[in-house]
């Protein structure tokens, strides 16, 4: 049968952001993808050139709206490093929760998009429900949902005081039992282990030579995780795991997830619990030294996240170049789709937890014939992919 | 997990393709010639066990266009290698054969700065519109947006 170029995207209501793969398929059968990204450049490196370090934080939080502290912290950490700064503990420690509260929003927003990729919209209905426990908590310590806005360069801007600290504590219980819950139901639920086992998998070798990070990578038994292997905030003082699987397959990202899920919790409750006192900030210089270089690594709810700055002696950067984690993981998802149904992209895909997103509108083109017609995302999610009449050529 | 490599030990597998410098505890510098960065990519590979490349940054200098390619191992030490190209003929070879994660990283470099890859398989827009005028590299320092050019989007109607 002849190869197939099906077009996906750029946008689709149910994920974030909009990017285009072109699909070779031969039959059912996905032969190679191809990505364009070009939808969503925003020049927020160029504009982080022409802000000082106060106004550049905010931008930075605006790169993404699920890891918003994750950028803000991997730049201050590194401004900070070159301003030969140090960080108060107490700061550090509200750093630590915030980041982790943000990696169990995240994780539990991944579960119900997966889950509602292969239609089992009862699991994403309850941990997007059970997500908001989390959002309430960041909104009561930062007064948003999501953007917080917590760090400066020098510290923390808000406290969390005995009260919060307190109530937080309180609504953890909750969370753990649900966490629990979706453990038993990642080992013994029928659908979840029907579409997730054997889908999109990736060898240790194949992690290592496509170069995937994060989750995506540790499921694969890789277990690069940059809050261990170059230490940041606090991390290597307080009581963790890296969580790793050996399965490699969608099966193995969810349960990883469900495993960082845990031990996020954990961290948040042991920070909580030992919260130092003193200052949450210092006065920090408004300039950073001339020809400063610094490679800020930062493990991001979806992998590694890698700032490179330079500074010039002003208060603005010379150079920012940010290294999401989903752009490194874009060569392993099209590694993963090879020989895969085409009905298993949406949950492929949604497997690195892109920070872009697919698509409702998929346009199918028969090179033999030229024919081009329209299959919803539905149509694509329930395996079903027929050529409707079109009169587009490509 | 292994140790961390020390200074001496990049300096007796790398020293002989350039200056090797202990950046931070665990990062460590090498700065070389363009036509140098293949073998020492290689090099790094295969006597530091580095498996995996963290990033290709880039900077513009005015007159150089500096890339750094970061690579890391089991050993947990970031390996950088940079070198300077020319900002009025940038080019280099691509390293996506023997690293595949470089290929979506050269296109955005290739995208933004105008550096080309000598033997990339397809050196397409990544980052850009598609209707982004040809020639034209925003992320570089003397780049600034012509009046009255059309970047991209929907056309004002001038009538």
């Amino acid at each position: 049968m002849a190869h197939v170029v099906i077009p996906v995207g750029p946008q689709h209501p149910a994920l974030k952001e909009p990017v285009n793969f072109r699909v070779v398929a031969d039959g059912e059968k996905i032969v190679r993808l191809e990505i364009d990204l070009s939808y969503n450049h925003r020049g927020i490196e160029k504009a982080a050139e022409s802000r000082d370090f106060i106004r550049v934080l905010p931008l930075l939080e605006r790169v993404c709206g699920i890891c918003s502290h994750s950028h803000a912290t991997c730049f201050a950490k590194g401004i900070e490093e070159l301003m030969q700064l140090e960080i108060p503990q107490r700061a550090q420690y509200i750093r630590t929760i915030v980041a982790e509260l943000e990696r169990m929003h995240s994780h539990l927003l991944w579960l119900g998009v997966a889950a509602h990729e292969i239609g089992f919209n009862t699991l994403f209905m309850w941990t997007w429900r059970d997500r908001e426990t989390v959002q309430d908590i960041l909104e009561e310590i930062s007064g948003n949902r999501v953007n917080y806005n917590m760090n400066e360069i020098g510290g923390v801007r808000c406290d969390i005081s005995p009260e919060q600290a307190g109530s937080i504590l309180k609504r953890l219980p909750l969370l753990e039992e649900r966490i629990g819950e979706y453990v038993k139901m990642a080992k013994s639920q029928r659908t979840m282990l029907m579409r997730f086992c054997g889908v999109g998998k990736l060898s240790r070798a194949e992690i290592l030579r496509y170069g995937a990070v994060g989750p995506t990578a540790r499921a694969s038994g890789v277990d690069y995780d940059a809050r261990r292997d170059d230490p940041y905030l606090i991390y290597n003082t307080i009581p963790w795991n890296v969580v790793t699987d050996e399965d490699g397959d969608v099966f193995g990202r969810t349960k990883v997830r469900i495993g960082e899920l845990r031990e996020s919790l954990g961290m948040v409750r042991y920070c909580l619990e030992n919260l130092p006192g003193g200052p949450i900030r210092v006065q920090a210089p408004k300039t950073a030294p001339s020809g400063g270089e610094i490679l800020s690594r930062y493990e991001a709810p979806r992998g590694e996240l890698v700032h490179f700055i330079r500074t010039n002696g002003t208060d603005k950067v010379e150079r920012l170049d940010i290294r999401t984690p989903t752009l490194a993981n874009w060569t392993s998802v099209a590694a993963a789709l090879v020989d895969q149904n085409l009905a298993d992209i949406p949950v492929i895909v949604a497997a690195i937890d892109p920070c872009l997103s697919c698509t409702s509108r998929l346009v199918v083109a028969d090179r033999k014939s030229g024919k081009t017609g329209n299959i919803s995302w539905n149509e694509l999610r329930n395996g079903v992919c027929r050529i409707r009449p079109g009169s587009n050529r490509i | 997990m292994n140790k961390k490599l020390t200074l001496e030990e990049v300096t007796g597998k790398l020293g002989r393709f350039g200056t090797v410098e202990q950046a931070r505890f665990n990062r460590i510098r090498v700065s070389m010639e363009p036509d140098t960065i293949r073998d020492a990519i290689i090099a790094a590979q295969g006597d530091l066990a580095c498996e995996r490349l963290l990033a290709i940054s880039t900077a513009d200098n005015t007159e150089t266009l500096e890339l750094i390619y970061h690579l890391i191992g089991p050993h947990r030490t970031v390996i950088s290698l940079a070198t300077r190209l020319p900002s009025h003929l940038p080019k280099i070879r691509t390293i996506s054969d023997i690293l595949p994660p470089a290929g979506i990283y050269e296109r955005q470099i290739h995208d933004l700065f105008g550096i080309t890859f000598d033997g990339h398989p397809g050196l397409n827009r990544l980052m850009l519109n598609e209707d982004w005028p040809e020639g034209e590299y925003p992320l570089r320092k003397d780049w600034k947006p012509e009046p009255g050019r059309f970047y991209g989007g929907i056309r004002e109607d001038r009538s």
